[in-house]
């Protein structure tokens, strides 16, 4: 249940910040991590690589979350989740091409969570990499 | 006078000491305390105008509010305000020093309202009634967690296509008021694609530009259409990112998957689903489902899962389980899994069962006349 945020400002001051996750990201704490993607945004935050190899458990909620990074970072805001019905939901993602973002990257996401990402499909949003300094180079 | 039975201040109780200085003003002063919404928490409503109205705690976030109410004479009067304004001060020190916050009061009494709303919602669209599908056993069960999720399932024989039976299991991502009300929105939408679509990929696909186009969601779902050929058995199922179905087949131990998948509803522009094709023979059992089965999860973390979630199918089914049997299977284990812990999300199962052609009934004496 419990999810555990870590965060890392990478030097370069390219706008870079690592989070890490490790626990479970789910219903209970999804919108925890939308609000640190608010709260990094403000503060000059453009790009997100997420250490996923302490995450357990990706909930379907969860892809709302990483969904929500991304278009924080675009410096859209998006709907709060727990609005409903008035939030809306702009979506101008380029998937024709299949193209992933550049705002967030995955890393070392484990199998569990890798098989909720490949089921919904979301997974081509994303670029995946194997650790932290390949995703860093992945500018 | 103090209301008991609706608490929102600490010292409350102590009113009638508190209030006791206003009777100065004049017999018609009515001093009420009221909730940051305006609603009276205790004290003595009036229909009079209101004559002062103070804050207790600060005036950008107060906890309420002490209104003072009575001809203007008396209300009116110089001293009236000064009053009203120790009043709250000290209603405001009691609520600090006695620990109560009245925001956190408040937001309790909304989050419990629209968890109570939630799940009535939510109720309201399960399936009242299973189709009566003549050779089929169909069976369900939902449940909604405290904290109301937006799974729902349906099952109807699509317009126009009476020998058929479309099944629909579906959640939306995220929980409370906002799931259940898209969950209210995709409902009928799927509904209706399905009765216009000739294939389910095609239904869901629809759906999804709906969800998209009229930007409803803040959240997505996943889903999965499954049309079957009541009198064939043959089936055709579309998956935008849900579990995949199981199917149970007669004499088999373990439950086989239904490979197909696809991406969710309501986050891409378009999506393009692949269906998958198969035959439910006389006794085989179809079985739909959400994660709040399979994530169900002990008070130690650990989760329900799939293997457990297979064991239980294939064990009920071998021991000769009716679909009703089955889903009360899957649900008393989940049950005790979890020892009775509330569950964390909704938990929602639907079996459809092919019945085997029913044995023909020999009576004693009866000549063989009838076989054909």
């Amino acid at each position: 249940m419990a999810l555990d945020m870590g965060f890392e400002q990478t030097g370069g001051g390219d706008g870079t910040t690592v989070i890490t996750l490790t626990g479970e990201l789910d219903a209970s704490n999804f919108t925890e991590l939308i609000e640190a993607g608010r709260r990094l945004h403000a503060d000059g935050t453009r790009r997100i690589v997420l250490d996923l190899a302490g995450l357990s458990f990706l909930a379907s909620s969860g892809l709302v979350a990483l969904h929500s990074l991304i278009r924080i970072l675009r410096g859209e805001a998006p709907p709060d989740p727990e609005e409903g019905w008035g939030a809306i939901h702009s979506l101008e993602f380029d998937v024709s091409g299949g193209g992933a973002q550049d705002e967030v990257v995955l890393v070392a996401p484990q199998a569990a969570v890798d098989r909720v990402l490949e089921r919904t499909g979301l997974k081509r949003l994303f670029r995946v990499h194997a650790d932290r300094s390949a995703a860093l180079a992945d500018a | 006078m103090p209301t008991p039975d609706r608490p929102a201040f600490a010292g409350i109780d102590r009113l009638p000491a508190l209030i006791a200085p206003f009777a100065a003003f004049g017999p018609d002063i009515a001093v009420a305390i009221e909730d940051a919404d305006g609603r009276l928490i205790a004290g003595i409503a009036s229909s009079r105008a209101a004559r002062v109205s103070v804050p207790i705690g600060p005036e950008s976030a107060p906890l309420g509010r002490v209104v003072v109410r009575g001809p203007g004479g008396a209300a009116g009067a110089p001293g009236v305000e000064s009053a009203a304004r120790v009043l709250a001060a000290a209603l405001a020190a009691l609520a600090e020093a006695e620990g109560v916050d009245a925001q956190a009061v408040e937001e309790r009494t909304r989050i419990e309202a629209e968890l109570a709303l939630g799940r009535r919602l939510q109720r309201s669209f399960v399936p009242l009634v299973a189709p009566d599908v003549s050779g089929w056993a169909l069976a369900s069960h939902y449940e909604a967690a405290r904290e109301v999720g937006g799974d729902f399932f349906d099952a109807f024989a699509p317009r126009d296509r009476r020998s058929e039976l479309a099944i629909v299991m579906a959640d939306v991502t995220g929980k409370g008021i906002a799931a259940a009300l898209l969950m209210a929105f995709a409902r009928p939408l799927i509904h209706a694609a399905i009765d216009h679509a000739r294939r389910p990929a095609v239904a869901l696909e629809r759906t999804n530009r709906i969800l998209v186009e009229e930007r409803r969601a803040a959240l997505f779902i996943t889903a999965l259409c499954c049309y079957v050929d009541t009198r064939s058995g043959s089936f055709v199922v579309a998956n935008a990112g849900h579990e995949p179905p199981l199917i149970i087949r007669v004499g088999d131990i373990a439950p086989e998957e239904v490979v197909v998948a696809g991406p969710l509803l309501g986050a891409f522009p378009t999506i393009a689903l692949d269906e998958s094709h198969g035959v439910l023979e006389p006794g085989d059992t179809l079985v739909l489902y959400t994660d709040g089965v399979t994530d169900a999860r002990a008070a130690d973390g650990i989760r329900f899962g799939d293997e457990r979630f297979r064991g239980v199918l294939g064990d009920a089914a071998n021991a000769g389980a009716t679909a009703r049997e089955l889903v009360d299977a899957v649900v008393g284990a989940v049950r005790a899994f979890i020892d009775d812990e509330p569950a964390a999300d909704d938990l929602t199962i639907v079996v459809a069962r092919r019945l085997p052609p029913r044995p023909r009934v020999r009576r004693l004496g009866a000549r063989s006349a009838s076989r054909r």
